[in-house]
């Protein structure tokens, strides 16, 4: 089933991060068993005056991916957006994925500075998926600015910890009208899984996958696991009750 | 005890592992199915930088490489010594360069941990970096220096390592084809298409790209793949005093006199033809990073297959399952720097010795699914 970002169809509801492969080679199998149609990259590591020349862009033509340039590295409002507008020049991709680091040691982001850029890139005409905290206050005023998606962070980056607050994530996607793509933290599958049962649109993943002893095998895992929890979460689970329940009932059998 | 030991390629991996069995007074025999060094070995450009070439975390592979270049300068003056030939090794630092204020921020938090890790690394800006390396394009915003990088001419290291193993005793064939075990049928002889078999007490495989073609025999997932690298070098030009390492890549001056940009990386499978898109990717930057370039025209250019694997780190171990087979592949990126830890820990693994870290990041069993 289709969904939809700043207008754009999309069908797979993983974005995959180029960074952190061990080959090309790999990377490409990784992308392909994914099936992901977004890709990620920090677009300081890019080659802007000959993007099809790049280190890392160069492996991903012919096919017909949606680049979501990201402002990694920036440490304030002004940075990303200076940044973004180079993507953007470059040809590359008008999304952008706001991504402003309040330190180095958790690379956890900056709120104010996010809501910023955000509400600045917006005006510019950017589609703008800012990667913020997992605060609902903050990820509604980004819906507010004009965001075409909010990805909360599960845990910091390349972590692998998982959702330390699935509470948290869990309102945002309940409040929210825009996509909801978790960003930052996922582990494994497990962690996929629970981020769409609790409701969001989609999740982003790089490290998990990149950093795996067979990425290829770990981006198929994480495609089905995204399946698994959104059918899961669509289906409906069942309550939670302390004490067992016959599963072969009395009374009238079918 | 001494065992004959019959080594499977003659790159710098099993040139170097050739040597130190034989030092370690075991007789050993170098298989090679074409030229020595004729694949990426001598095509490298010699970088031993193993903190330009880290991630973002002392990962397993960073502790091998980082080791292995804390030997290196021994190893080094060995080998020459052995061979009485030099192999231009050079200590001249590296700048690890970037162009964007956004990198900046990453290279201050890679210097912490890169200190942390023992290493010397410092951040320079502004005037500082002028005067370390004045014909740096203007856009270089800053750089992490790295005073311990250094490299070598591989195409000399690998001929000086090949007169050393020959002057050491080491047999060494070539042109002898591919050459297949047939341990899992109960034949340990190794042998080649024109029916030449060869017999040993252990087997070490260091075919690089090529050691996946053992995959049926050994019984077992080698998931080493070729990555293609193409390399353009410049002669009469002003040349960098230090390693220069961009995210595009890398130039470093040769005591010949010239200047190596290297290195793209493509998929091609085995195909090692230079193209005239890998040489236009090294010339659509290298200009703005080092501005001499302007309006010069690479000399020479060659490609090399590297041997990449699955998880990034090499394929270093003795086989359980087949314990006669020592792998020592997948050196990816940095086979020149890391051929003398791996072959300290061939020799360990051959005479039983434990090796100087430990190898289960490295173990090549630990592939255990390939496919869903």
């Amino acid at each position: 089933m289709k969904w939809k970002i700043g207008g754009k169809p999309l069908t797979s509801r993983i974005f995959l991060g180029t960074g952190r492969f061990p080959s090309p080679l790999v990377q490409n199998q990784a992308i392909e068993a994914s099936g992901a149609e977004v890709l990620t990259f920090a677009i300081r590591r890019v080659h802007l005056d000959a993007p099809h020349d790049d280190a890392i862009l160069q492996h991903l033509e012919g096919d017909h991916f949606i680049y979501l340039p990201n402002t990694s590295g920036a440490s304030n409002a002004e940075e990303a957006i200076r940044i973004a507008r180079l993507a953007r020049a470059s040809g590359l991709s008008d999304w952008i994925k706001v991504e402003i680091h309040a330190d180095q040691k958790t690379l956890l982001p900056d709120p104010v500075e996010t809501l910023k850029a955000t509400e600045a890139l917006v005006k510019e005409g950017f589609v703008v998926l800012p990667y913020t905290s997992d605060d609902p206050a903050l990820a509604r005023k980004l819906e507010e600015a004009g965001a075409a998606a909010v990805m909360p962070g599960g845990s910091p980056i390349g972590t692998g910890l998982g959702l330390l607050n699935p509470y948290n994530l869990g309102l945002i996607a309940e409040e929210l009208r825009v996509p909801v793509v978790v960003d930052a933290g996922i582990g494994s599958a497990a962690d996929a899984v629970q981020a769409m049962e609790l409701g969001a649109d989609g999740v982003l993943i790089n490290t998990a996958i990149a950093r795996a002893k067979d990425p290829a095998a770990m981006a198929q895992a994480m495609k089905l696991a995204v399946e698994a929890g959104r059918l899961s979460r669509m289906a409906g689970r069942i309550p939670k009750k302390k004490y067992a329940t016959a599963s072969s009932p009395l009374g009238l059998g079918v | 005890m001494s065992k004959h030991i019959l080594v499977i390629g003659g790159g710098v991996i099993g040139l170097s592992a050739a040597l130190e069995c034989r030092h370690r007074g075991h007789e050993v025999t170098v298989l090679e199915a074409g030229t020595c060094g004729g694949q990426a070995s001598g095509a490298a450009a010699g970088m031993l930088a193993p903190y330009a070439e880290a991630g973002e975390e002392p990962d397993a592979l960073f502790r091998l490489c980082q080791l292995s270049l804390r030997r290196t300068a021994d190893w080094v003056q060995k080998v020459e010594e052995e061979s009485g030939i030099s192999v231009g090794y050079r200590k001249n630092g590296s700048l690890q360069v970037v162009f964007h204020e956004a990198d900046a921020f990453l290279l201050e938090s890679k210097r912490r941990w890169l200190r942390e890790a023992g290493a010397e690394a410092e951040v320079v800006s502004g005037n500082r970096l002028g005067q370390m390396e004045p014909g740096l394009g203007q856009g270089a915003v800053a750089a992490l220096w790295c005073p311990e990088e250094a490299h070598v001419y591989s195409p000399d290291y690998v001929q000086a390592l090949q007169s050393a193993c020959r002057k050491a005793g080491v047999r060494i064939r070539e042109q002898l084809g591919r050459l297949i075990w047939q341990g899992h049928q109960g034949d340990k002889r190794v042998k080649s298409p024109a029916g030449e078999a060869f017999e040993g007490d252990e087997v070490v495989l260091a075919a690089g790209a090529w050691s996946c073609e053992w995959e049926q025999s050994l019984g077992m997932a080698v998931p080493v793949h070729p990555i293609r690298g193409q390399i353009c070098a410049y002669t009469g030009v002003d040349a960098p005093r230090h390693l220069v390492f961009t995210s595009q890549g890398y130039l470093v001056a040769k005591p010949n006199g010239t200047l190596v940009c290297g290195a793209s990386e493509d998929v091609a499978g085995f195909d090692t033809r230079v193209t005239e898109r890998g040489i236009r990717r090294l010339e659509s930057w290298n200009k703005d990073v080092w501005p001499a370039l302007q309006g010069e025209q690479p000399f020479h250019h060659w490609a090399g297959l590297r041997p990449a694997t699955q998880d990034g780190f090499p394929l270093i171990g003795r086989l359980t399952r087949h314990p006669e087979v020592i792998l020592a592949t997948g050196h990816y990126r940095n086979g020149i720097l890391m051929s003398p830890i791996t072959a300290e820990i061939i020799a360990d693994l051959v005479d039983e010795k434990s090796p100087a870290l430990p190898l289960d990041s490295y173990h090549p069993e630990r592939f255990a699914v390939t496919s869903y």
